[in-house]
C-alpha cells in the first residue's frame, strides 16, 4: 500500500514534467484518491480516431506496480480490442505481460498504439474484428469513423 | 454470437459513454479482470499450501516422491545424497528460479559474513542501474526494487542495528512485499544484462522465442511469473559476478554403467567475480518444470556459489 502510493507519486510528478513533450496525452490524478486516474489521448492521426479525444479511467490496484492498472474507455469506440459495452480493454501489457518498467503514461502511450494497429485476431469487440478479418477495410473505418464523430468530438451548436 | 447485441442499434447510438452495470449475466459480460481474478484465487490457494521459501527436509522427501518414479532418477538422487544435506522447496510460481537465487544468496551471507562479497555485489548492482539508466529506464520504475534489495544485503550483515537472524531471513523471504520486490530486482537486473550485450544474447533467444532481444525482456524477463530459462540464468550470473550451478534431474543415463548427476556451470564471463574457487556451496537450489516445484538443500561440496537442481520431467510422456 504504501509502496504503491510512494510509486504513484512519483509517476504524478513525472506526469507534470512529461505534459509539454507529450501533447497527444493528458493524465490527470484524482484529487483526493491518488489511485484514481484519468487520461485523455487523442486519437492518432491517418486512423478512423483521428480529431477524437478518448477518455481513459485508471483504477489502481494496491499492489501496483507489481500488478497492472485496470484501464478502460470512457469514451464509446468502434474497436476490435475494446468492448464496446464495458470500454475493456484486451492488451498484453495490461495482463499477463504487465511489468512495474511500465507507467501510467507509457501505457497511455501504447493504448494510442494499439489504436493504429487493431489485432483483429484477439477480439473483443467481434463484429468490429470481423469487417477487418474478412477485409472489408473501409466497412471497419466507416464504423470507426462514425462512433468517433459522435463520441469523441465536442458536439456542434 | 454472444455479441449480437453489439450491432450498434439507433438507439444505443446516442449514448456515448460506457455502462458500467451489467444487464444479462452472459459470457459477453464476463470480463478479462474476472479471469485475472479468478487466476489468482487460484494462485491464494496454491500459496496456502506452499510458502515462497519451504522449510529445510532431508533428500529423502524427493527420493519419496519418486519411489514409483523412474528408477534413474531414484540412482540420481541417491548420489545428490552423497553431496547435499537437506533440500529447501519454492513455490512454482514462475519465479522459483529468482526465488531461489535470493534465498541462496542472503543466505550465504548471513552465515559467511563475508563483508566484501557484499562490497563486491553493490559495485555490480550499481553498474546493473547505470545500465538500465542508459538504456532509457526512468529512474522511478526499478530504483524502489534497488533499495529493497540493498536493504535486504546490509540486513543479513550483523552488526547494524537493522540486522537479521537467519529466522527472520526466512521470514522475510516468505513475505510477499519483500520477497516480490527482490524477485523484481532480480528481472530488472536480468533484463538490463540482456539488452546490453543483446548482441551475444541474441541467437540464444533467437533459438527460445524467435522474437527480438528487446520484445523477449518484455515478455519473458520482466514480467513476474515468467520462467527462466539458461538466457536468464546466464544474464543474472555474469550482471551480479555470481557463479551458479544448474544440476539436472532427468531421465537419460550414461552407458558407462555408473549413474552420474549432469550439470552446467554458468561463470560469470568477466570482471568482478565471486571467488568460486574458495567458496563452499551453502545452498543447493532446484527447480522442477512439470511439479513446478524448487527446492534447495545445505551441502558441503561444491565449488560454485550457488546451486540449482533443475528436474526436468517434462519430456516423460513423449519419450515413448
Amino acid at each position: 500500500m504504501q509502496a504503491s502510493r510512494a510509486r504513484l507519486f512519483k509517476e504524478y510528478k513525472e506526469v507534470q514534467r512529461e505534459k509539454v513533450a507529450d501533447p497527444d496525452i493528458q493524465l490527470v490524478c484524482d484529487d483526493s484518491n491518488i489511485f484514481k486516474w484519468t487520461a485523455l489521448i487523442k486519437g492518432p492521426s491517418e486512423t478512423p480516431y483521428e480529431g477524437g479525444v478518448f477518455q481513459l479511467a485508471f483504477s489502481v490496484p494496491e499492489q501496483y506496480p507489481l500488478q497492472p492498472p485496470q484501464v478502460r474507455f470512457l469514451t464509446k469506440i468502434f474497436h476490435p480490442n475494446v468492448h464496446f459495452k464495458t470500454g475493456e480493454i484486451c492488451l498484453d501489457i495490461l495482463k499477463n505481460a504487465w511489468s512495474p518498467a511500465w507507467t501510467l503514461q507509457s501505457v497511455c502511450r501504447a493504448i494510442i498504439a494499439l489504436m493504429a494497429h487493431p489485432e483483429p485476431d484477439s477480439p473483443l469487440n467481434c463484429d468490429s474484428g470481423n469487417l477487418l478479418r474478412s477485409g472489408d477495410v473501409r466497412g471497419f473505418q466507416s464504423m470507426a469513423k462514425m462512433y468517433t464523430r459522435l463520441a469523441a468530438m465536442p458536439k456542434k451548436g | 454470437m454472444q455479441n449480437q447485441d453489439e450491432i450498434p442499434l439507433e438507439d444505443e447510438i446516442e449514448s456515448t459513454t460506457f455502462d458500467t452495470a451489467f444487464e444479462t449475466d452472459d459470457w459477453s459480460n464476463y470480463k478479462d479482470c474476472d479471469v485475472l481474478k479468478q487466476q489468482s484465487a487460484i494462485w491464494e490457494e496454491d500459496a496456502a499450501k506452499f510458502p515462497f521459501v519451504g522449510d529445510k527436509e532431508p533428500l529423502s522427501s524427493l527420493a519419496a516422491e519418486y519411489k514409483s518414479g523412474s528408477p534413474i532418477l531414484l540412482e540420481k538422487i541417491k548420489v545428490l545424497n552423497e553431496q547435499y544435506a537437506a533440500i529447501r522447496r519454492t513455490r512454482g510460481d514462475g519465479n522459483c528460479f529468482f526465488r531461489s537465487f535470493m534465498f541462496s544468496y542472503l543466505e550465504h551471507i548471513v552465515e559467511s559474513q563475508d563483508q566484501a562479497e557484499v562490497e563486491r555485489i553493490k559495485t555490480n548492482v550499481e553498474k546493473c542501474r547505470k545500465t538500465l539508466q542508459s538504456l532509457g529506464y526512468a529512474d522511478f520504475t526499478f530504483e524502489d526494487f534497488f533499495s529493497l534489495f540493498i536493504e535486504q544485503l546490509d540486513s543479513v550483515l550483523q552488526g547494524n542495528e537493522d540486522s537479521i537472524s537467519h529466522d527472520e531471513l526466512i521470514v522475510r523471504s516468505r513475505d510477499q512485499s519483500v520477497s516480490d520486490y527482490v524477485v523484481m530486482f532480480f528481472r530488472f537486473v536480468t533484463s538490463g544484462e540482456i539488452r546490453k550485450r543483446s548482441e551475444f544474447f541474441e541467437p540464444f533467444i533467437l533459438g527460445l522465442t524467435n522474437t527480438t532481444v528487446e520484445q523477449f525482456c518484455k515478455t519473458s524477463v520482466e514480467p513476474m511469473g515468467e520462467e527462466s530459462d539458461h538466457v536468464h540464468i546466464t544474464a543474472l550470473s555474469d550482471a551480479l559476478g555470481v557463479p551458479i550451478r544448474v544440476v539436472y534431474l532427468d531421465r537419460s543415463s550414461c552407458d558407462t554403467g555408473s549413474v552420474s548427476v549432469n550439470h552446467h556451470d554458468f561463470v560469470p564471463a568477466s570482471g568482478d567475480t565471486s571467488n568460486a574457487s574458495t567458496k563452499v556451496s551453502s545452498v543447493w537450489v532446484s527447480e522442477c518444470d512439470v511439479l513446478r516445484q524448487t527446492h534447495c538443500a545445505n551441502g558441503a561440496v561444491s565449488n560454485t556459489l550457488i546451486t540449482i537442481l533443475h528436474i526436468v520431467l517434462r519430456f516423460e510422456v513423449l519419450d515413448l
